[in-house]
């Protein structure tokens, strides 16, 4: 402490340097940290992070191009044990053989969107049969899969909505893990190829794109390597059904209500965004009017029908077709969505060296007999 | 073991329980673990201010608010033990003082003295409890079981998962937060300048225990011949009741510390003590506490002539579903805010005044923060006083044996109509149609046909499928200029579809769709005949669907006006309190509120009181909210 005390005959040699020298350093610090962050234009400040992009997840897997593309199975009840043989047969179709072999491989991490948009019970079809969920999750595992993840971003409260729809339940039984969304899982997508000189391509609405940089629930996406859709299929006030293209909705974060104004636009949109690696449709409940919401079981059928394919266009035409029992003519979307698969694709290749199928007429795949039904005996 | 070494280990196992509680009061705890529903709330209902306040203001006591008697009664015999051993506000201020102490033992010595000031919690108590019996419940300001809960759902959870967002999911916002954390932060901070500020100077619960320890059998006694005047018994009293010399019966903690203190153990807990060494009574004398009554009566007064909670009610004040008429809300709210934490949505949020001042941080329903959860009835069953009442899912919706009464409506939607998308702005649009989960929808639509901009054109040329247009000419030209449409502008897609309105001669006007469209020219959908003479004024319209509400349906969740596109400060759809069910219809009182906008005048349907008119008589305990076909 004693030489610290103040004295008459002013700063030590000692005392100075260590003044001088502290004084120096924190200067240089204050000049170096400033230089360091300094920003002459003030644009460095406002710089945005490049938006992630989607890989196909279809193109890593290896499909013959003679093989169905379309595999339906019906039953005759909704108990879990029957569910679960319609998910292996219609899963079967497309496989040539029981399992997911040909989708899943070991060590995959597959991220299934089940459509868990709103809080109801699975009566009421306004979500994804658990039991199907919990069904594909045990096909995932016996195929190797090293992690199941389960994502949706609900319209209402997110832990109701997984709770409710008894989907939560029907993860943690089987072993998946449920991500809720949170304000820090989401971050910029760009869903088409970056403009030249590197500029993010701005939709244009004159070609019916409405999807440009957007914010989507990537958390999930970060970490898997397969995607596959499980749609419910319902009728949808604004565009007539809810399918497989618009069960992605349930990615996208943000403002999304405003795509509202082009509905058609952003539900072929985001057939472009995302080419999953498999789609399977729960048809075991059918939401008929009153969608998407519902809340009655007026507004619902019996399905008993559950639907995998390969090309997410035709499945969602079957469906609308076979299942809400429409005309898919007159499914707007479905025309812009072959539009841009077309677009995208330049030319007229053919579907395999595209990466993905996708053709709105399904008949096309019957008359060319690539579409197989199989008939699930009820029980265990 | 020392008998403080105890009193800390029940101090830490009872603020730990205090957070286990709060922490467990969400949507997905409770879901997961139901039964977690009947302790969440414990530490209020164990509150015998809560009890006694809302037993003068209600005339009744709230299932679980009889839990105060485990409270009340020892406290008869022990004195505050409550204040030094469970209460986890009380155990935050003790730590806070004691992590926090920078005083030597001369200066914690006169800081643990009795001051006069500290009398001032006892006139906040009698201002209270008179302002009560009234009708007016307040107490919930500065209880603190009420105060703690309050601040943790508002500030002090949300802030401590900002960090942590991604493993808790988002954290809620609560509507001016920062008042109720500049509080919570100036009651702690306090403790720096007086020891227990907030338990000594303010605590309602603490006076009121403070008078009910005035027949405690066991008490602090000093033995004057063993005493050396020391002080030293007063280093670390958490009461300020002074041990030194004649206790202060209604200021003891029970904390204990002032016989570990004392190095001549001249201090015992002691059964029947002497009485000469002993002040029974709180030190507020009597003209104080007539002035303290008389102001609290004062106080209801003025809440009342405000008049917000009666003629000028706010149509903002939306309550949560299964909440009691409002004048019987107020006297059972103790602004708790356990509803508003359990929210799985954030829609429920503090009030500041829209209820009036007496409605100060009562929950309301923000549709800009959230909505109504459809089948979620989770506040209900967290509400302490029964303000909200519990109710079952096929209550709150009007299913099962409830269908003949309805569901319960919040409030009803409506819609400005000037910022809407389609109504003003020619643009599809009906989120609201979509989201609306009531079957069937509330939101319906109608084909609606507007004017698009400059649409009213002039007849240059026709045929009987095409017509050529030209604008209608400006003043001083003979001819209007040709039109300059861009071809096939008007061709429509799956939302939206144009029209033409056209006058066909012999009187008749009649609409066309229009197929097609080049620069001047219209292609229409049909025949027209007979054909339209140049010159005739054809308008051109855009046909889409706009939406309206059935307030027969309506029941004012608010997921129409969350998800309004238009979100701006006031959404193109909203929903007012106007048409709530728990109005009494034929109240005086609350006429406003309860206006029926339902077509049919289903008496059945309004003026229906919560809880009590249709509930049924057998049904005892309410099934869990899950129940609904899950």
């Amino acid at each position: 402490m004693a030489e610290s005390q103040p004295t008459e005959t002013g700063l030590s040699r000692r005392e100075f340097l260590r003044r001088g020298g502290a004084t120096l350093i924190a200067a240089g610090a204050a000049t170096g940290g400033a230089l360091w962050l300094y920003d002459p234009t003030g644009k460095a400040g406002l710089r945005q992070p490049s938006p992630q992009r989607l890989p196909n997840y279809f193109a890593s897997v290896d499909y013959p191009v003679s093989a169905p593309r379309i595999s339906i199975a019906r039953g005759g009840a909704l108990d879990p044990q029957t569910v679960e043989k319609m998910v292996r047969s219609a899963v079967g179709g497309l496989n040539g053989g029981p399992g997911l072999s040909r989708f899943i491989r070991k060590g995959d991490v597959v991220l299934l969107k089940p459509n868990v948009g709103f809080e109801r019970a699975p009566q009421f079809a306004a979500t994804t049969n658990p039991d199907v969920v919990r069904a594909v999750i045990r096909l995932c595992r016996e195929a190797g899969a090293s992690e199941v993840l389960v994502a949706d971003n609900p319209i209402e409260a997110a832990p109701n909505c997984f709770a409710r729809s008894g989907i939560q339940d029907a993860a943690q039984r089987g072993g998946a893990r449920v991500l809720i969304p949170a304000n820090v899982y989401f971050t910029p997508l760009a869903i088409r190829e970056p403009n030249p000189d590197g500029t993010p391509h701005q939709p244009d609405p004159a070609q019916h794109e409405a999807l440009g940089t957007w914010p989507v629930f990537w958390e999930p996406l970060r970490e898997a390597n397969k995607v596959i859709g499980i749609p419910v299929i319902k009728d949808h006030s604004l565009c007539y059904a809810s399918m497989g293209l618009k069960n992605w909705y349930g990615l996208l974060g943000g403002r999304r209500n405003q795509f509202h104004q082009a509905i058609h636009d952003i539900i072929s949109d985001l057939g472009l965004m995302l080419s999953p690696t498999l789609t399977i449709v729960d048809g075991t409940r059918v939401m008929m009017r009153n969608g998407p919401t519902g809340g009655s079981l007026s507004d619902v059928r019996d399905g008993n029908t559950i639907v995998a394919s390969v090309d997410p266009l035709a499945c969602d035409a079957w469906c609308y077709e076979n299942l809400l029992e429409r005309d898919p003519a007159a499914l707007r979307y479905l025309d812009l969505a072959q539009e841009k698969f077309g677009a995208q694709e330049a030319g007229p290749r053919s579907y395999a060296e595209a990466g993905r199928f996708g053709t709105r007429h399904w008949t096309d795949y019957r008359n060319r007999g690539l579409i197989v039904e199989t008939v699930v005996r009820s029980g265990a | 073991m020392r008998i403080t070494t105890v009193r800390i280990l029940v101090q830490t196992v009872m603020f730990s329980l205090f957070l286990a509680f709060v922490l467990l009061t969400t949507f997905s705890h409770l879901n997961d673990w139901p039964s977690a529903k009947w302790v969440v709330s414990k530490f209020l209902e164990v509150d015998p201010l809560v009890g006694i306040a809302t037993a003068i203001t209600t005339h009744t006591v709230y299932r679980g608010l009889l839990w105060g008697l485990v409270i009340l009664i020892p406290t008869l015999f022990l004195g505050r033990f409550f204040c030094g051993w469970i209460c986890p506000f009380g155990i935050l201020h003790h730590l806070v003082g004691w992590v926090f102490n920078r005083r030597n033992a001369k200066e914690k010595i006169e800081s643990n003295r009795y001051r006069p000031l500290f009398a001032l919690k006892y006139s906040i108590l009698i201002g209270f409890l008179a302002a009560a019996a009234f009708g007016c419940l307040q107490i919930g300001l500065l209880d603190p079981i009420v105060f703690l809960y309050r601040a943790f759902t508002t500030n002090v959870l949300p802030v401590a998962n900002m960090p942590a967002q991604s493993a808790f999911g988002d954290y809620h916002v609560h509507a001016y937060a920062w008042v109720l954390g500049f509080l919570f932060l100036f009651f702690v901070s306090m403790n720096l300048v007086i020891p227990r500020f907030f338990c000594r100077v303010i605590c309602p619960l603490g006076a009121l225990l403070g008078v009910l320890s005035r027949y405690a059998f066991w008490r602090i006694e000093r033995d004057p011949d063993k005493c050396v005047n020391c002080d030293l018994c007063l280093h670390s009293c958490e009461g300020a009741s002074d041990p030194h010399k004649q206790l202060r019966m209604s200021e003891c903690f029970v904390c204990f510390n002032c016989i570990e203190d004392c190095p001549h153990e001249a201090l015992r807990f002691a059964f029947l003590p002497s009485r000469r060494r002993e002040i029974r009574s709180p030190d507020i004398g009597r003209r104080h506490a007539v002035f303290a009554a008389l102001v609290g009566g004062l106080f209801f007064g003025w809440t009342k002539a405000g008049g917000k909670s009666t003629r000028d009610f706010s149509s903002k004040v939306i309550r949560p579903p299964g909440s009691v008429e409002e004048q019987e809300f107020l006297a059972r709210c103790i602004k708790c805010d356990q509803c508003i934490r359990v929210c799985p949505t954030n829609v429920l949020q503090p009030a500041s005044f829209e209820a009036g001042v007496e409605g100060l941080w009562t929950p309301i329903l923000n549709f800009r923060m959230g909505a109504c959860q459809h089948q979620c009835t989770a506040c209900g069953h967290v509400c302490p006083t029964g303000a909200i009442q519990r109710i079952t899912v096929e209550e709150k919706l009007g299913l099962a044996e409830f269908e003949a009464v309805g569901p319960i409506r919040l409030g009803t939607a409506h819609f400005d109509v000037g910022r809407c998308l389609p109504w003003s702005k020619n643009i599809p649009c009906v989120v609201c149609e979509e989201v609306c989960p009531v079957s069937p929808k509330a939101i319906h639509c109608e084909y609606r046909q507007m004017l698009v901009r400059d649409g009213k054109k002039l007849v240059r040329a026709a045929t009987a499928t095409a017509l050529t247009l030209i604008d209608s000419p400006a003043p001083g030209q003979a001819v209007g200029a040709p039109c300059t449409f861009r071809p096939g502008e008007f061709k429509g897609d799956a939302s939206l579809s144009y029209h033409v309105q056209v006058y066909t001669g012999g009187g008749f006007v009649r609409t066309f769709p229009i197929a097609d469209n080049d620069a001047d020219t219209l292609v229409v959908d049909g025949v027209m005949d007979p054909v339209p003479p140049a010159g005739a004024v054809a308008a051109i319209h855009v046909q889409l669907k706009v939406p309206k509400i059935d307030t027969e349906y309506c029941i004012g969740c608010g997921l129409c006006e969350l998800e309004c596109p238009v979100v701006g400060d006031r959404r193109a759809v909203y929903v007012t309190a106007e048409g709530e069910t728990r109005s009494t219809n034929y109240s005086e009182r609350d006429r406003n509120r309860s206006l029926r906008l339902t077509r049919t005048a289903d008496a059945g349907r309004t003026g229906r009181v919560i809880g009590e008119e249709f509930r049924k008589p057998d049904s005892g305990e309410v099934p869990d909210w899950t129940s609904l076909l899950s």
